[in-house]
């Protein structure tokens, strides 16, 4: 059985000086910052291979005809056609990222400054569920939750809260707001919570000294300095819900809906990746112009500390 | 030491593989029939769960595979972009057998030559004399297609709300004014039961609704469809958009809805398993609304052609046809009623025509229009619709 010595490779070279001068680490031969390309290589090379190029063949195909010469006409198609999608899409998500926000806030707030330690608890074990649910799922259970004759009005008309005839379907822009917030909440509440929870309690405990409520405190000692955090978390939920197509597929695919019903329908009708792409291109820009914030913002934080 | 772990541990790895790859394999050279469906689960159960035991039965050695590629013409097209990625790469075999597949796409399909034209060679093929079995969409397909079977889009709708119901589509939306959000469909991004009650729309509204579905196409119509879809606007104002095709059933089971378009075979297959309320009946309303048929084809150089061929023989036979078709699915046969009806008890041919009669059948029962105007519509409706 060969020894570790005989195993390793013989042919690294041990020195470049005379005889007697101390051997150079194997290092040094290769300059550092190259041990650093070669590092990064790997996942550069994935993210050039499976982002990149696609992002790239995309682009360029929105700007291309079927017979393969350069044109507007898919852009122009996507914006004849899909305008009202495009602005149906950016309200939708910007509101459910508000609504996201005043809930996780409220979520992460009570966690943080709430008395009673059973609510706590239970809240704690319970808000988190909704992130073990595929969009898919949430959106089928949404289905039959908030149909007109689903679960929430059957429930609502079997408590007396409203008569049978005002039970109305909240299967439209409603339900994909619901849906969207439902499924959000917990991955931003768990940031917060935990940005939260690792404050400094004593500025806290000093604002409740000086006869603060719990109110004043969340919004003026603990939001301010979670803000950071709670911005990352909204903009990653942004370009989640931006890019889902089930839950707009199975709650509201009529018009107005989101692009990604339209570059679905585009393709699996048409077979059309002209436009399907210019519409890929709208949803980039969305998702490129929160990109930016969150650069910028993790430029400055990283300075900053 | 390590070098020898490690050279270990290829070996063992590579003895492994091989010993999965042995048991994989099956004992002798078997033919491995590959199908691959368009369309809903339930095709791919149909081949899976009835077609495959009974065709590995008559032809021992031969294993069926079948992969469903999803419902709508979504699913033909993802076919259509393997095919056609295969013959770009220059294969001299494609692994796909059998395809089941939409009119649209097999229309394209004939002309990019990429079928093969077997319809001579299999004994079942003078059975289809339909005029789908020769015309798909305006496309010759004579030859070279055998539709599987024949689906019907109908208004279902719950006797117990509606006692008379609309017989036209003018008289439908005359009901919709005076029944608000009573009807509903889903569109045309919700499945094909809503894609044919717009162009069923536009066919009634057009003045030359022939031409939509003979031919030849021009390109000029397209204000006269623009037009015919007008009206629709309004009318789907007092309507509720579903989300899809099982949507529509959903909401009418659930009495949210009054009526709506579906497909047949679904709405007897969801009352066959229960999952609809038994009394909801079907009216086929003029002056027509369209049906497809979904066809058996067979890739130009499928690997399989000889039992490609066999497998689609016994599956358009008229005993499968009968039973399997008719009877499991509820679907109209796709060859000739005449060769299916003596296989069938009169009471399973009865329930296929309870509320649809053949002759409705055959004087409202429509082909989707040429593939051109059916994408023109498509955008008009978009266009002038939804915006």
């Amino acid at each position: 059985m060969p020894t570790e010595a005989a195993g390793r490779p013989a042919t690294l070279p041990r020195s470049r000086g005379g005889d007697g001068a101390p051997a150079l680490p194997a290092a040094r031969i290769v300059p550092d910052w190259l041990w650093g390309v070669l590092l990064v290589m790997p996942a550069l090379a994935m993210v050039a291979l499976f982002f990149l190029y696609p992002l790239g063949l995309s682009a360029v195909s929105a700007f291309q005809g079927r017979d393969g010469g350069w044109t507007l006409a898919n852009v122009v198609k996507a914006f004849e056609l899909y305008s009202l999608d495009m602005a149906f899409t950016l309200a939708i998500v910007l509101l459910s990222s508000a609504l996201v926000a005043v809930l996780s806030v409220a979520i992460g707030g009570y966690l943080t400054l709430g008395e009673n330690r059973l609510a706590v608890t239970l809240l704690r074990w319970l808000y988190r569920w909704p992130l073990f649910i595929p969009f898919i799922v949430a959106a089928q259970m949404m289905r039959s939750f908030l149909a007109k004759n689903g679960l929430m009005n059957n429930l609502l008309i079997g408590s007396g809260v409203i008569e049978p005839l005002q039970a109305a379907s909240l299967l439209d822009w409603r339900g994909v707001v619901v849906t969207f917030v439902w499924k959000q909440t917990p991955f931003v509440a768990l940031m917060v919570a935990g940005a939260m929870a690792s404050l400094d309690r004593s500025t806290i405990e000093a604002a409740r000294d000086l006869g603060a409520g719990r109110l004043r405190i969340l919004g003026e000692i603990v939001v301010p300095q979670i803000r950071p955090t709670l911005t990352v978390g909204l903009i990653l939920s942004f370009v989640t819900m931006l890019s889902v197509m089930s839950v707009p597929m199975m709650i509201n695919p009529n018009s107005p809906t989101m692009i990604t019903v339209d570059m679905a329908y585009r393709i699996n009708a048409h077979g059309d990746y002209g436009v399907a792409n210019a519409l890929g291109f709208v949803s980039y820009a969305m998702a490129g112009l929160v990109g930016w914030f969150y650069l910028r913002h993790g430029v400055r934080q990283g300075g900053a500390r | 030491m390590k070098l020898m772990t490690l050279r270990t541990l290829l070996a063992g790895a590579a003895g492994l593989a091989l010993a999965a790859g042995l048991s994989a394999a099956p004992l002798k050279a078997e033919t491995v029939l590959t199908v691959l469906t368009a369309g809903d689960q339930n095709m791919v159960d149909y081949v899976n769960e009835y077609l495959a035991p009974k065709f590995e039965a008559q032809n021992p050695g031969v294993k069926v595979r079948a992969a469903g590629t999803g419902p709508g013409d979504g699913g033909s097209q993802k076919i259509y972009e393997k095919l056609s990625a295969e013959a770009a790469a220059g294969a001299a075999k494609w692994d796909v057998d059998v395809a089941v597949i939409h009119q649209k796409m097999a229309g394209q399909m004939v002309q990019e030559k990429m079928l093969s034209a077997y319809v001579g060679d299999v004994k079942t093929g003078t059975l289809a004399s339909r005029d789908s079995a020769r015309n798909a969409l305006g496309t010759d397909v004579t030859g070279y297609v055998l539709p599987m079977f024949h689906s019907q889009i109908a208004l279902a709708y719950n006797p117990d709300l509606v006692k008379a119901p609309p017989k036209t589509y003018a008289e439908l939306a005359e009901w919709v004014k005076a029944n608000p959000k009573a009807f509903g469909y889903n569109g045309i991004k919700g499945g094909m039961s809503g894609v044919g009650f717009v162009t069923g729309w536009t066919a009634a509204n057009i003045g030359d609704a022939a031409r939509l579905e003979k031919g030849p196409y021009d390109a000029a119509m397209k204000p006269a469809i623009e037009k015919a879809l007008s009206g629709l606007k309004e009318f789907n104002k007092s309507v509720t958009l579903t989300p899809g095709n099982a949507g529509t059933l959903d909401m009418l089971n659930r009495g949210e809805i009054a009526m709506g378009p579906v497909w047949v075979d679904m709405f007897y297959s969801w009352q066959a398993d229960g999952r609809l309320n038994p009394a909801m009946k079907l009216q086929l309303i003029g002056p027509g609304m369209p049906g497809q048929p979904m066809y058996y084809a067979v890739p130009a150089k499928a690997a399989n052609q000889e039992a490609a061929r066999k497998f689609i023989e016994l599956a358009t036979s008229p005993e499968v046809q009968a039973d399997g078709i008719v009877k499991r699915f509820n679907w109209y046969p796709g060859i000739d009623a005449t060769y299916v009806q003596p296989k069938l008890d009169a009471q399973t041919w009865a329930k296929l025509f309870t509320d649809v009669k053949p002759d409705e059948l055959a004087s409202k029962g429509k082909p989707f229009p040429l593939s051109g105007y059916f994408t023109d519509i498509m955008e008009a409706y978009e266009r002038t619709v939804a915006n």
